[in-house]
C-alpha cells in the first residue's frame, strides 16, 4: 500500500520534476561548466581559461555598470511599485462594487507584450508627440526621454512600474481582505483616526503581502530586458544597461558562450544575495511585529 | 492481379529513385520575398533534376539568425547552405570551422564569369585566400533628399559637400522652423549594427572608401572620419540633426534628408504612394567634405549578404548543394527574378549595365538606378569577427561623447582608435 502510495506519489510529481531537470538542472549543469572555457559553442577548440572569465567580468565596466544600475533600479521601482499597487488595492478594497472586473483591469498590463509596450512608449515620448508638443508649449522645452540618462532610467522605471502594479495589487487585495473588520471598528472606538488606522494596522497585518512583494520586485530588477533592449540599446552611455543586456550581448551578438554563462553565474550569486539581505531585513521587521 | 503487380512495380521504382535521392537543406533570409524566392529556385531545379530533393526554409531567429545558426551548428542540424551571412559574422564561422570554401569546386571560375562577378567577388577573399561566401546581394546605402521641398526653398538639386548641406539647413529653418534636416534617433544609440547606416556611410564617403580595419591594424582615413564626426556635431548644433524618436519622419516631410536602402521601396509604396522618384525625392551619394574633388566617385557603405556552404554536410550534399547553386547563378534571368521578388540588386558587375535588368528597373522601379550605379563604390562591413565591439565602441567612445560636446571630434576619434587597439591585438 505504503509502496503504491509512494509511487503515485512520484507519478503526480514527475512531470515538474522532468522540466526542471530538462530545463533548470541541464542547463544550469551546461553553464557552470562553461565559465572556465573561452568558446563560441561551434568551434572544435575549446580553451580552457579557469578563472580567467570571472577576473574578466569583475573588471569589465560593462558588468559593474549593469550591477550598479540595478540597483538604480531597484532603488526607483520598489519603492514604486509598492506605493502603486498598494493605492490600487486600498482604492479596489473600497469601491462599492465592480472590486473583480476593476482588480482584472489593473492586472492586464502584467499580461502586455513588453516590446508593443515599448514602442507605444517610444510613440508617446517622441519629439513630436501631442505630449511632448504640450510640453513644450507650456515650459518652452519638453525632456529628452529616451537619450537623458536620467529620464531614460525613470521611463523605464516608470514603465516596469506600471506593467507590475496591477499583479502585486492582487496580493495586496488578498491581505486586505483577510484584516478583520472588528479591527478597524474597535480602533475608531478608540478613536484612531484613518491614517492611525492604516499606520497601526492594515501595515503591520499586511506584513506577509509585504514580504512577497518586496522579494518578488527585488528579484525582478536583476531581470530587465525588454524595455531597454527595445528603447535605449543600454543607452545612454550604459545609464540603463542590465545584466540580463550584457548576457545577451555577450551569448548572443559576441557569441562568447564561456563569458555570457559567467555573467549569468555572476549575476544569479549577486540575486541570491541580494533577495537574502532583503529577505533577513523584512525578516526582523516581521519579527518585530510578531510574525514568525 | 494485374493491377496488385502494377502497384508494386511503381513502389519499386518509387523506392529506387528515393534510395538514389540525395537531399539537401537551405535555409533562406527570415524574409518572406527572399524565401519566396529560393523556393521557386529550388523547385525548378528539382524539376530538373529529381535526383535531388531541396527542402528550402527561413533560418530561426533565435534571437538573431547568427545565433540562429550558431544553434544549428552547436545541435549538429545545420543546414547544406544558407544565404543572409555578412563578412564580419563569416569571418567568425571561418575561425570555428563551420563552413566550407566554395572555391575548392571545380568550376567556380566558370560560375563567377558566368554571373559577371569577377570584379565584385574580389572584396569578398578572406584572408586564407579562400572564397567562403559568395556575395549574392549588395544594398549600397544612398542619401534621398526631398527635392519637392527643396525646389521650395530655392533649390533644384541637392547638396553635395557639407558647407551646402549647412546652408541648405539654414534656408529651411528659416523657412520651416519645426523641420529638422535629418533624423538619426539611432546616431546617440550604442547598438553595434545601426553604425552601418550613420557613420559608415558617411565615412566611406568622405575617405573615397578607405577601409577602417584591414586586419590586425587600423587603417581608417583620420582627417575623414574626424570630419564626419566634426559634421554630425555641427549639424546637431544647428538643430538640423535630431537625435530624438519622431513619430514620422522623412515620409512625412518633417525631415529633408535620409540615408536610405532600396528595402524601403515596397514600404513606401504600400504607405507612402506619394512619395515618387524624381518628383518627390531624389538619391544621391552620400555628402562629402568640402575639399573632395568633384570628379572623383563617392563611396559608400554596402549592405551586402551572401551565401556560405557548412562544413557539417556530408560531401555529396555539399557537392549537389553547389550543383544547385552554380545552376542559380549561371542564368542571368533568375537574377532578374531576385529582383523582381526582393527588390534588392543581385552582387553582379553588370547590374547597371545589363539590359535584361535596365530594362525592368527603368519601368518598374527607376530608383533602383542610382543603386546599380553605385554598386562598384559600395564598400562591405569590416572584415573581422570582433565586429561588434568595434563598432559599439564607436558608439560609445566616439559619437555620443562627441555629439554632447564632450569631446572634440580629434579626441573622440583617437578614444575610439585607442579602445580598438586592445581588440586588434
Amino acid at each position: 500500500m505504503s509502496t503504491k502510495k509512494e509511487l503515485g506519489g512520484w507519478l503526480l510529481a514527475s512531470p515538474y520534476l522532468l522540466s526542471a531537470i530538462l530545463f533548470f538542472l541541464i542547463p544550469l549543469g551546461w553553464s557552470l561548466s562553461l565559465v572556465f572555457f573561452d568558446w563560441n559553442v561551434i568551434s572544435p577548440v575549446r580553451t580552457y581559461v579557469g578563472l580567467g572569465n570571472f577576473r574578466e567580468a569583475l573588471t569589465s565596466t560593462r558588468v559593474f555598470k549593469a550591477f550598479v544600475n540595478t540597483y538604480k533600479f531597484m532603488g526607483i521601482i520598489v519603492p514604486g511599485v509598492i506605493v502603486a499597487s498598494l493605492g490600487l488595492a486600498l482604492l479596489v478594497q473600497h469601491l462599492p462594487r465592480g472590486k473583480q472586473f476593476y482588480a482584472v483591469g489593473f492586472f492586464l498590463p502584467y499580461l502586455a507584450s513588453g516590446v508593443a509596450v515599448s514602442l507605444v512608449v517610444r510613440g508617446i515620448l517622441s519629439y513630436d508627440s501631442a505630449f511632448n508638443e504640450f510640453l513644450r508649449s507650456v515650459f518652452g522645452s519638453s525632456p529628452r526621454w529616451l537619450r537623458d540618462p536620467f529620464w531614460a532610467t525613470l521611463v523605464i522605471s516608470a514603465m516596469i512600474i506600471w506593467k507590475l502594479s496591477g499583479y502585486y495589487a492582487l496580493i495586496f487585495l488578498a491581505g486586505l481582505q483577510g484584516i478583520p473588520r472588528e479591527l478597524y471598528e474597535a480602533a475608531a472606538l478608540d478613536g484612531a483616526g484613518p491614517l492611525t488606522q492604516f499606520r497601526k494596522i492594515t501595515v503591520p497585518l499586511l506584513y506577509p503581502a509585504f514580504y512577497t512583494v518586496l522579494v518578488l520586485s527585488v528579484g525582478l530588477c536583476f531581470g530587465i530586458f525588454t524595455e531597454p533592449y527595445v528603447l535605449t540599446g543600454g543607452g545612454p552611455r550604459f545609464a540603463t544597461h542590465t545584466w540580463q543586456l550584457e548576457i545577451y550581448s555577450q551569448a548572443f551578438e559576441r557569441f562568447r558562450a564561456g563569458y555570457g554563462a559567467t555573467v549569468a553565474v555572476l549575476n544569479a550569486v549577486i540575486t541570491f544575495g541580494s533577495i537574502l539581505i532583503i529577505r533577513r531585513v523584512v525578516e526582523s521587521w516581521g519579527r518585530r511585529l510578531g510574525f514568525r | 492481379m494485374r493491377k496488385w503487380w502494377q502497384v508494386l512495380m511503381g513502389l519499386v521504382v518509387v523506392g529506387v529513385v528515393g534510395a538514389a535521392q540525395i537531399e539537401i537543406v537551405f535555409w533562406t533570409a527570415p524574409n518572406p520575398s527572399q524565401e519566396v524566392f529560393w523556393r521557386r529556385m529550388a523547385e525548378a531545379y528539382m524539376a530538373e533534376h529529381p535526383e535531388v530533393k531541396i527542402s528550402v526554409s527561413p533560418m530561426p531567429e533565435a534571437p538573431t539568425s547568427e545565433a540562429g545558426i550558431l544553434a544549428a551548428i552547436a545541435g549538429g542540424v545545420a543546414p547544406t547552405a544558407s544565404e543572409n551571412v555578412f563578412v564580419g559574422f563569416g569571418d567568425e564561422l571561418v575561425r570555428s570551422q563551420a563552413i566550407v570554401p566554395w572555391n575548392a569546386f571545380a568550376n567556380w571560375d566558370q560560375v563567377v564569369a558566368a554571373r559577371a562577378m569577377e570584379e565584385t567577388i574580389k572584396a569578398w577573399v578572406f584572408p586564407d585566400g579562400n572564397h567562403y561566401i559568395i556575395p549574392l546581394y549588395v544594398n549600397a546605402m544612398l542619401v534621398a533628399w526631398r527635392i519637392d521641398i527643396l525646389r521650395e526653398l530655392g533649390y533644384e538639386k541637392p547638396p553635395r559637400t557639407y558647407s551646402e548641406v549647412l546652408a541648405v539647413g539654414k534656408r529651411l529653418k528659416e523657412v520651416y522652423p519645426d523641420k529638422f534636416l535629418w533624423l538619426r534617433s539611432e546616431l546617440e544609440v550604442p547598438t553595434w549594427w545601426q553604425r552601418w547606416f550613420d557613420f559608415f556611410v558617411f565615412y566611406y564617403a568622405a575617405s573615397g572608401g578607405q577601409p577602417i580595419i584591414t586586419e590586425p591594424e587600423i587603417t581608417a582615413d583620420d582627417e575623414a572620419a574626424v570630419a564626419v564626426l566634426g559634421f554630425f556635431k555641427t549639424l546637431r548644433d544647428q538643430e538640423l540633426l535630431i537625435t530624438e524618436p519622431l513619430a514620422t519622419g522623412f515620409e512625412e516631410g518633417k525631415t529633408i534628408m535620409t540615408v536610405l536602402g532600396p528595402w524601403t521601396f515596397p514600404w513606401w509604396k504600400e504607405n507612402y504612394p506619394e512619395l515618387v522618384y524624381g518628383e518627390t525625392y531624389v538619391l544621391t551619394p552620400p555628402p562629402v567634405p568640402d575639399n573632395y574633388p568633384a570628379d572623383k566617385p563617392v563611396y559608400t557603405f554596402a549592405d551586402a549578404k551572401g551565401l556560405v556552404l557548412y562544413a557539417q554536410a556530408t560531401p555529396q550534399q555539399r557537392q549537389a548543394m553547389w550543383d544547385f547553386i552554380a545552376w542559380v547563378l549561371s542564368n542571368p534571368e533568375h537574377d532578374l527574378l531576385w529582383i523582381q521578388t526582393t527588390g534588392m540588386l543581385p552582387a553582379r558587375d553588370d547590374v547597371g549595365k545589363n539590359p535584361l535588368f535596365l530594362e525592368y528597373i527603368k519601368e518598374k522601379e527607376p530608383a533602383l538606378l542610382d543603386y546599380a550605379a553605385a554598386i562598384p563604390y559600395a564598400v562591405p562591413p569590416i572584415f573581422h569577427y570582433k565586429y561588434v565591439d568595434i563598432q559599439e565602441l564607436m558608439g560609445l567612445e566616439c559619437i555620443y561623447p562627441v555629439l554632447i560636446g564632450e569631446l572634440t571630434p580629434e579626441e573622440g576619434w583617437e578614444a575610439w582608435k585607442a579602445a580598438v587597439k586592445d581588440i586588434l591585438k
